[in-house]
């Protein structure tokens, strides 16, 4: 039942792709801008930005240049960017690593902070600190990346100089810390404040009251039967928010100067570079797909309820 | 493993790997630059940005090059001859080698021009060579045969021009003359621009993709070779980011934005400052009849508070633009003032043009906080004498085909010297031959003006070329193509342990030999 369920949704990634390279590239044409203007600089003739503009194929009316596009995306072929000449899916496959590795960070700095804090939230024991504890989820949830990236940075690296304030210095975790901090910040206050609802419901629930009747300890209440019916909905939250991550790293990767796949696909947007745009929208697209088919597979190995109605579909 | 004990582990984790890496490691000597963006290319012939140009400059030697007062001095050619009738140039080269060792000669100049100019390699920056004898023909797809560019024997290189140029060794110290050599074209390919190979001082060691670039030392290179071990270049593209990055240490040479100057003035650090070879301007749209009338364009100069906005806007890092040729390229008298402010005088003047009750217009501008600022106070002026400007704003590419296909009423932008030469100022801005990509982007036309400018460029003699272009300046000042603005002052931060650094009044004409720590 689960194979049938995934296989169905791997054949709809078809049509869903298709949508996306349109739209794409549709949208690329109706946007104002020019990639040859860049690629031409601050003063040229007009006799070299036509041939280079020719050269590319950008003379070819729309709905040839549309073809040749699906001709190449059919042969897995992102052709070279306009305006560094590099292979697009090399600079995908150098920068996209990256942008994981922030991407999975911050969701794992999200989910175990996120979690913890809104059980403690939950717990009731210490009301001041789960209160203080939301009002801290709350002021995450509103506070601006780029205004909490600047500030870590204000924090850790020039006044307490434990860390250094931007680049990817080659992977390594100090510099890791704070942009993955900065870009889980959101998220994490949204976890927490989900988790807290989510216990809050479930301790009402009659498995709980039947479980502390038969005089299960608090830690086991807590723990066992609490816990996991807690989080479905936070399991939601964090596979529709890893694509946000991946594409919403954007920000963090400007300020902290992390030289991943969101900046790179800004600054080809900026200088409409289509086939970068492209290529890595596309490669976005299959990845957010997949996350998403994760997430739905998850649910059904988390709570059955959801499996059984996937099997009846 | 209880929750409470699961988070003090957690974030005792975190804690020791984030202090762990703290020890600093002993570094070779390294310049320490920080970049805004990545350059795009390091092929002399492709590179157009900023960036590009100043590494690859870095990378390549030219046949002559500026130092950093703006200066021409030998760089390949260690001497050369110029034609009584200006049109021949011979260049004598010293000994040099390329990064991969190989000996530069007359041949790979000859190439390396051939290549720029070739239709096939569509270089946007051929017209460097403009001036060369047959050129433009081979650039059209013409004959080879008549390109004025020879070698006479291994070490010397005859250039003959089309008609006396004056700024011709400006031309050729340009990032897209910087040589190269046929081996490592051919064998790079279209990787040439990841993989340069130059004869210049420095040579490209690493490009951590988007992260930074590492210049080392060119072993092979002959002029007294660079004291310093390497340079690297991070790039940054957040302003505060760099900050930081200075605060901390981690950068020796920093570009101040104008909004944080007044911290920096008073922090006791080695503040540098240059007047900038770049004009900042609002181009008027000469071909709307709304601004083909002259008394609307200087109506407009007037109704503007420019020093107030300098003041205020810039924090004083800039010089009120009287003409359009900055005050490090100006040999001759500063235009007298035409347009102080004058709202009174600029409501008259609208009223003599027919416009009592002013107009609406669009005020263009490219994505940018600081020149948001500058349009909304620029605004507010306007709606002073009663016109209504609405500001409109697009990224880069898209304001420049606007403004290129005179879709706009009017833009705010500015103007980098290319070399130091009050030549790139007019000519560019102002030559009816050059309007749209060529630089003239207000439709302004004079035939005066024109024949001033093509005068100048034929002029062998140089006091009188100053005089010639001072002329079509002036005579530009008095038709008012433009909304005069200012001409910036750049503000640079020096870490105390850097020595023998000079900011440079053009890009390129600093190459950090003489910079030690």
């Amino acid at each position: 039942m689960l194979l049938r369920f995934v296989i169905k949704r791997i054949l709809l990634l078809v049509p869903i792709l298709f949508g996306v390279i349109t739209v794409t590239f549709l949208l690329m044409y109706i946007v104002p801008g020019d990639p040859v203007l860049t690629m031409v600089g601050e003063r040229y003739d007009q006799q070299t930005l036509e041939e280079i503009r020719h050269d590319l194929g950008l003379d070819k009316p729309l709905i040839i240049q549309y073809i040749d596009y699906i001709g190449r995306v059919a042969r897995f072929d992102f052709g070279r960017s306009f305006i560094t000449r590099r292979p697009v899916a090399e600079t995908i496959r150098e920068r996209f690593p990256r942008t994981l590795l922030l991407a999975f960070s911050a969701m794992c700095l999200a989910v175990v902070f996120g979690i913890g804090i809104g059980a403690i939230a939950a717990w009731g024991r210490m009301p001041w600190l789960g209160r203080s504890l939301m009002t801290f989820s709350l002021i995450g949830v509103s506070i601006p990346v780029f205004w909490l990236g600047l500030l870590l940075i204000y924090l850790f690296a020039i006044q307490l100089s434990i860390l250094p304030p931007s680049g990817y210095g080659g992977g390594s975790l100090r510099y890791l810390i704070l942009p993955a901090l900065t870009l889980s910040f959101a998220s994490m206050a949204t976890i927490a404040r989900v988790t807290r609802a989510g216990f809050l419901d479930v301790a009402c629930e009659q498995f709980v009251r039947t479980a502390r009747a038969k005089g299960l300890s608090e830690r086991a209440v807590l723990g066992k039967h609490m816990f996991r019916n807690a989080l479905i909905p936070v399991i939601t939250i964090v596979g529709t928010d890893f694509g946000s991550y991946l594409s919403g790293s954007v920000l963090t990767e400007s300020i902290f100067g992390w030289p991943g796949l969101g900046r790179f696909i800004v600054q080809a947007i900026l200088k409409r570079d289509f086939p970068v745009i492209q290529g890595s929208v596309l490669f976005m697209a299959i990845l957010f797909v997949f996350v998403n088919l994760v997430v739905d597979v998850s649910y059904g190995l988390i709570d059955p309820r959801v499996r059984l109605q996937g099997g009846r579909e | 493993m209880s929750l409470t004990r699961f988070f003090v582990a957690a974030i005792l984790t975190v804690a020791l790997a984030a202090t762990a890496g703290c020890g600093r490691r002993e570094e070779p000597p390294t310049l320490r630059l920080a970049l805004e963006t990545e350059p795009t290319t390091l092929d002399p012939a492709y590179a157009v940005d900023y960036s590009s140009g100043l590494i690859t400059s870095l990378i390549h030697a030219n046949l002559v090059r500026y130092d950093p007062d703006g200066r021409i001095i030998p760089d390949l050619a260690r001497s050369w001859d110029i034609s009584a009738d200006g049109t021949l140039y011979t260049f004598h080269l010293a000994g040099s080698r390329f990064s991969n060792g190989k000996a530069l000669s007359a041949a790979d100049v000859v190439f390396t021009f051939r290549r720029l100019i070739d239709p096939e390699i569509r270089s946007p920056r051929w017209w460097v060579l403009e001036p060369v004898a047959g050129a433009a023909a081979v650039r059209r797809g013409g004959e080879w045969g008549g390109l004025g560019i020879e070698a006479a024997d291994d070490s010397t290189v005859c250039i003959r021009l089309e008609r006396p140029t004056a700024h011709f060794l400006s031309l050729v110290s340009m990032p897209a003359a910087g040589i190269v050599t046929a081996g490592e074209i051919s064998a790079r390919g279209e990787d040439y621009g990841r993989m340069p190979c130059g004869s210049g001082p420095w040579m490209l060691s690493a490009w951590g993709d988007g992260d930074q670039l590492l210049l080392v030392r060119n072993p092979y290179f002959e002029g007294a070779a660079p004291v310093l071990d390497g340079i690297s270049l991070r790039i940054i593209p957040e302003p505060m980011t760099r900050i930081a990055e200075f605060e901390v240490g981690n950068l020796d040479i920093l570009e101040v934005p104008r909004a944080e100057l007044d911290r920096w003035r008073s922090a006791g650090v080695t503040l540098m400052h240059e007047e900038e070879l770049r004009v900042v301007y609002i181009g008027l749209n000469n071909e709307r009849p709304l601004f083909s009338d002259i008394r609307v364009r200087r109506a407009l100069n007037r109704a503007i508070d420019v020093e107030t906005i300098i003041a205020r806007v810039l924090f004083g890092a800039g010089r009120r633009a009287r003409g359009v040729i900055p005050p490090g390229l100006r040999r001759t008298r500063v235009p007298d003032e035409r347009y102080p402010y004058d709202p009174e005088g600029a409501r008259k003047l609208l009223a003599e043009a027919g416009y009592p009750d002013g107009f609406e217009m669009e005020l263009w501008q490219r994505e940018n906080p600081e020149g948001g600022r500058v349009l909304e106070s620029i605004q507010g002026y306007l709606a002073a004498v009663g016109i209504r400007a609405a500001i409109v704003t697009r990224e880069w590419s898209a304001f420049k085909k606007a403004v290129e296909h005179g879709a706009a009423d009017a833009f705010y932008l500015d103007w980098f010297a290319d070399y130091p030469d009050p030549e790139n100022f007019l000519a560019p801005l102002f030559h009816s031959a050059n309007r749209g990509g060529g630089g003239n982007r207000t439709g302004y036309s004079d035939a005066a003006v024109d024949s001033l400018i093509t005068a100048a460029g034929l002029c062998r003699d140089e006091g009188t070329r100053w005089e010639l272009l001072a002329a079509a300046e002036e005579k530009i000042y008095h038709d008012a193509p433009w909304i005069f603005l200012w001409f910036p002052t750049r503000y640079e931060l020096v870490s105390p342990r850097l020595k023998g650094y000079r900011m440079p009044v053009i890009f390129n004409g600093q190459r950090y030999l003489k910079v030690a720590i």
